[in-house]
């Protein structure tokens, strides 16, 4: 045994210094016996964590994590409009009854990704530009197949633009190039409104910007084989 | 399978996608609130502040999974456990209260741990020697590092250090992580 193997069990409970830690790396490459040791423990150190009962956790606790976490003051546009985004969505909870405690869940989803969105595609720094909720929208499903499916639409505007949110939860999951794609009714056409993927929950989100003066009656969701639907193609899952 | 969505879920974090961030609070949060949990002691509001500043590291540091270095779970659970030790050394700087610490360290079973606990780990610890046992609470679950427990046992730093040796080993026989022979 050399001196360098005695860095085993503090380079295990994470105590070594930088630059320790990077020369037992090295040296875990080269020793076989620290190696072997290291595969062994290591495996009793991680599963350490999980000696715990589990716990159910608040529901006010998401609120407080992520509005803490965008509401952050940083150096990025990304956090003021944040800011923004949380005091809304905690504002919107006060008004309304433990039950549609959920409905605000999915709206400051709705919002946290719209806000991305936003500064995303146009690195635009919304600083002190007030968002406002037009229209929410439920959307129900629409396919007795997956009768499960149910989401919300909103209409945000923020100053003169206008944002579609389109969240929808319960999707069945699509295979290879197969997209949701969202489209709006208007006067008997439909006009594309963006496409999306859903996770591997079935859930999935899209903003899309509205033209201006862009109106519509109807929201209809289809699956369609690929991104490239001029016309739906494909079978409606859900709509307004 | 899982491993991949968890490292696809990480690069849109670092990609700053929200959703991607509220996606792993959800997947996670119950793991990381009992974990935090029990590191408090059952103290809400602190459990409350060490989330915050999980999920802002997560968020605002350019922390990369990386694969090839285990699973992400163990990568989450290092970082939250690293947030903790900093939070409660923090803490005890600020208060100094060496009496209290003293209290605390006699008793190293917790309100958490005081609840029926049934898994395998909590078991296989119960298994261990005693000295083993408190090594264990007061190194992962109360953030003393080896010297300073060597200190508080009055024993050299080489006998605390194969104590956990052991304690570790007498974990993977007990957990049956061993190869069967
Ligand atoms: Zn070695």
């Amino acid at each position: 045994m050399r001196r360098d193997c005695d860095h085993l069990i503090p380079y295990i409970a994470n105590e070594l210094k930088e630059c320790e830690r990077m020369a037992f790396v090295e040296h875990l490459k080269n020793c076989t016996e620290c190696k072997k040791e290291y595969q062994e423990l290591s495996q009793a150190w991680h599963a350490l964590p999980f000696d715990y009962t589990e716990i159910e956790v608040p529901e006010s606790l998401k609120g407080e994590v992520l509005g803490f976490v965008f509401d952050h003051k940083g150096k990025s546009g990304t956090e003021t409009f944040m800011a923004k985004m949380s005091k809304l969505a905690i504002m919107l909870k006060s008004q309304f009854t433990p039950v549609s405690i959920s409905i605000v869940a999915v709206l400051l989803l709705a919002i946290i990704g719209l806000g991305i969105a936003n500064v995303q595609e146009k690195n635009h720094h919304a600083e002190n530009i007030p968002i406002e909720i037009l229209t929410a929208i439920p959307l129900k499903a629409a396919n007795q197949s997956h009768p499960g499916t149910n989401g919300m639409a909103y209409i945000v505007q923020q100053e003169s633009e206008k944002n579609l949110v389109v969240q929808v939860h319960e999707l069945p999951g699509v295979e290879g190039s197969q997209v949701y794609q969202v489209w709006l009714l208007k006067n008997g056409t439909r006009e594309n409104g963006g496409i999306f993927k859903p996770d591997e929950n079935g859930s999935g989100i899209l903003t899309y910007q509205l033209a201006e003066g862009q109106t519509f009656d109807q929201i209809g969701i289809t699956v369609e084989p690929d991104a490239d639907s001029i016309q739906p193609r494909g079978e409606k899952i859900a709509g307004s | 399978m899982k491993e991949k969505y968890d490292t696809e879920l990480m690069r849109l974090v670092n990609e700053k996608h929200g959703h991607a961030l509220e996606e792993l609070y959800n997947r996670y949060i119950k793991l990381i609130y009992s974990f935090v949990m029990k590191f408090c002691n059952g103290n809400e509001e602190k459990t409350k502040e060490i989330i915050q500043l999980v999920f802002l590291r997560l968020w605002t540091t350019n922390s990369h999974y990386d694969p090839s270095q285990g699973s992400f779970v163990n990568w989450l659970l290092t970082i939250t456990r690293n947030i903790c030790i900093d939070y409660l050394r923090k803490e005890k700087r600020k208060t100094q209260h060496h009496q209290e610490e003293h209290e605390e360290i006699a008793d190293p079973a917790n309100v958490i741990e005081q609840r029926v606990n049934t898994n395998d780990i909590t078991k296989a610890k119960n298994k261990l020697p005693t000295a083993q046992r408190k090594l264990i609470d007061l190194l992962y679950w109360k953030g003393y590092s080896l010297s300073e427990i060597a200190k508080l046992e009055q024993e050299p730093l080489g006998t605390i250090k194969s104590r956990l040796h052991q304690a570790l080993k007498g974990l993977r026989k007990h957990l049956e992580l061993e190869d069967i022979k």
